[in-house]
């Protein structure tokens, strides 16, 4: 498993409840490093919101690329397993918000890009900084960032397609053992 | 290594924690919970017992981590443990 992108977010992220997945694709990854991930709203996220994705979901967006994705990624290489034996013992948990600066709001039908850096990784914790783009409409995501290089994704190299919407800090996950979360949850 | 001694070396760490209130730290007793009695953030347990492997020198396994709760009795118990196995 050389990393996130020959997986679907789907094999990675929230098998119990689809309808809350914020991530479409993985671009690129760099298991030290960091990420990139897309994802388009639907006409469900905007629903009752003026076609406006809300400012709380593109943080859950961006936590579920990095933090959560990238956890479950290092848990897999560590117990030399894959994706759908890790879930039956782990979830990946959205623990907590640094700071959030919004600069755009992103619509209905835009693509947006989340760029994370990996920060800190102890103990299935990790801490992710970085930022959420959108690009011009029809603007070719997958080949932008086919031969990307982890000093590009740490320099945030992007092109004038895309316009910075948020930059966020400290975002943090954790895997968590399920028979610690159904004491809890169940 | 004695308990106390340890406690001493928790406290230190413990006050590099912006969040938690210097003073409440010269009642700490193995029986203070981080959490609840200090109002540390629990993401901020896996920073503290990071610090802690370097501090003491010894090194946790992810599963010591897992199951570990907040209190300070807890702490202690794990890095004498982890002292025996290292």
């Amino acid at each position: 498993m050389e990393n996130l992108i020959n997986w679907g977010p789907k094999d990675i992220l929230l098998h119990h409840g689809p309808t809350k997945r914020l991530v479409n694709k993985y671009h690129y990854h760099s298991p030290d490093v960091g990420i990139v991930a897309s994802y388009v709203p639907t006409e469900r996220d905007v629903e009752d919101h003026f076609n406006i994705f809300r400012g709380v979901d593109q943080i859950e967006s961006f936590a579920q690329a990095s933090a959560c994705s990238c956890t479950i990624y290092s848990e897999c290489v560590k117990m030399n397993i894959g994706p759908p034996q890790l879930a039956e013992m782990f979830f990946p948990f959205f623990l907590s918000v640094g700071q959030v600066n919004f600069h755009d709001y992103i619509e209905k039908g835009d693509t947006f890009v989340n760029i994370g850096h990996i920060k800190f990784y102890k103990f299935r914790q990790m801490v992710c900084d970085g930022r959420i783009y959108k690009v011009t409409a029809g603007f070719d995501v997958d080949a932008w960032f086919k031969n990307y290089t982890d000093e590009r994704l740490l320099a945030y190299d992007v092109s004038d397609d895309f316009k910075l919407v948020a930059e966020l800090s400290d975002i943090t996950g954790r895997s968590i053992k399920r028979s610690l979360t159904e004491k809890q949850f169940v | 290594m004695e308990r106390q001694e340890i406690i001493a070396g928790l406290v230190e760490i413990l006050g590099t924690v912006r969040t938690i209130n210097k003073e409440k730290l010269a009642d700490i007793t193995e029986d203070t919970d981080l959490i609840k009695d200090l109002n540390t953030p629990s993401t901020e347990m896996i920073n503290i017992v990071a610090k802690a492997e370097q501090k003491f020198d010894v090194e946790f396994d992810d599963d010591d981590i897992d199951e570990l709760d907040a209190k300070v009795k807890s702490v202690v118990d794990l890095i004498l443990k982890a002292k025996e196995r290292n």
